[in-house]
């Protein structure tokens, strides 16, 4: 799988991808502040500039962060959890692990990112009762009882049951986040799918498409390397309790050896 | 009676678990609670159309509630009772009303954007609806304290978008 008896996480092909990943982040950074227009149009009747203006700008980063920490990430996470209670395969536990780590901490940036580019465009640093806003946070404060599962010292299988139960149940909070803005459009700011009714074009929608393809591109070299860690620490973990069985087997020889 | 000098039964070990994550998982909890309270249990966070708090005034006067609509051209920036205001009508699906909205206004705050006010309805008029071009004048109006903006999903150029945000249409 991998340079295992290095401990390292990285490998030829993981780096081309770290690397294909920062270059790809560079350019979307050009593209998202550079070289795209601000958000601007003219009011058909007043005749006045309407519009998001620069603040649109951090939709490029915001709407990838967004389908990835709230929807990717955890179903992957799920997934890998099922996969895990049918398996019974630690490979699994890891896995799901790795997803739902990476997938929190963009979790928690689509909330802090969109309440930044809500202060300009909404009025508002943060709005109780939107329900889109709400799910999400929702499923990042499960998202963290998922992690903090885990600190619980157990039994390994015992806690992976577990975390793959909490983890399903998170998931249920996914497809509520997705359709939220259409089945209580009277409880939301937030639009509607611009890309499902292709309401984008041109340089807009391509450096969006390349957001998209960049964090994903991100998510999976971060997956990757917070996997090969946890499987590193597992192997760590079964090699310590491999020593110390050993050496209490040492101890009761040299003992049994002593008395006789 | 004698003292039972025999060493007592050691009890069997438990697995020890650290306390800092479950009192994480307890508040957690407790949080996915609150928010979900305050989520479903505020009748004031949703969204009234224009339409529908005129339908129900009856109803709604004394209460606060939220309606979104759009801005109509005419915005007359001034002060009620010493604070600043601004007082424009704002229309949906063709129903119009009047609004004294106290404090500063969104940044994006234009006509033809719509907005989401908080507020409650009061009777009477005031001195500035008389300039408004498009002015319900019906003896009530909204006074809010609480304004966001609701953008649409529209990205694409001028001559492509949707002029949806004109759909009520301006009063004649």
């Amino acid at each position: 799988m991998f340079k295992q008896n290095q401990g390292v996480t990285s490998s030829p092909k993981s780096r081309l991808l770290g690397f294909a990943t920062l270059l790809g982040l560079v350019t979307l950074f050009v593209f998202a502040f550079f070289l795209t227009d601000p958000d601007v149009r003219l009011h058909p009747t007043t005749g006045e500039e309407i519009g998001q203006f620069d603040a649109v700008r951090l939709l490029y980063l915001h709407v990838p962060m967004a389908i990835i920490g709230p929807y990717l990430a955890p179903l992957v996470g799920a997934v890998a959890s099922v996969g895990y209670l049918i398996k019974r395969t630690p490979w699994w536990d890891v896995t799901a692990n790795a997803a739902i780590e990476v997938g929190t901490i963009f979790c928690g940036l689509v909330l802090v990112q969109g309440s930044i580019w809500g202060r300009p465009v909404w009025n508002t640093w943060w709005e109780w009762g939107d329900v889109r806003i709400m799910t999400t946070l929702i499923l990042f404060l499960m998202l963290l009882g998922y992690l903090a599962l885990r600190r619980i010292v157990a039994d390994e299988h015992k806690q992976a049951r577990r975390s793959a139960i909490v983890a399903l149940v998170a998931a249920i909070n996914l497809p509520i986040i997705n359709r939220s803005v259409e089945w209580w459009e009277s409880r939301t700011l937030h639009q509607k799918s611009t890309l499902s009714e292709l309401k984008i074009e041109d340089l807009t929608f391509f450096t969006l498409m390349m957001g998209i393809v960049v964090f994903l591109m991100l998510f999976t070299w971060l997956v990757l390397h917070r996997f090969r860690l946890g499987w590193l620490e597992k192997e760590s973990l079964e090699q310590e309790a491999l020593t110390a069985i050993a050496e209490r087997r040492a101890e009761a020889t040299t003992n049994e050896e002593e008395t006789s | 009676m004698t003292d039972d000098l025999a060493p007592s039964p050691t009890r069997p070990e438990r697995a020890k678990r650290r306390r800092g994550p479950i009192a994480v998982i307890v508040l957690l909890l407790i949080a996915v609670a609150a928010v979900l309270f305050v989520t479903l249990g505020d009748a004031t966070l949703v969204f009234y159309e224009v339409n529908e708090v005129v339908e129900q005034r009856e109803e709604l006067v004394e209460k606060r509630f939220r309606v979104v609509g759009t801005p109509l051209p005419g915005i007359v920036e001034t002060s009620v009772d010493g604070e600043s205001a601004v007082i424009f009508t704002f229309c949906a699906a063709g129903t119009y009303a009047d609004v004294a909205h106290i404090g500063d206004p969104a940044e994006l705050f234009q006509p033809g954007v719509p907005v989401v006010l908080q507020g409650e309805w009061v009777s009477g008029s005031l001195l500035e609806f008389q300039t408004l071009p498009n002015a319900a004048r019906d003896g009530w109006y909204l006074l809010t304290d609480h304004m966001v903006v609701k953008h649409d999903n529209d990205y694409r150029t001028d001559q492509d978008r949707e002029t949806d945000i004109e759909s009520c249409g301006l009063k004649e």
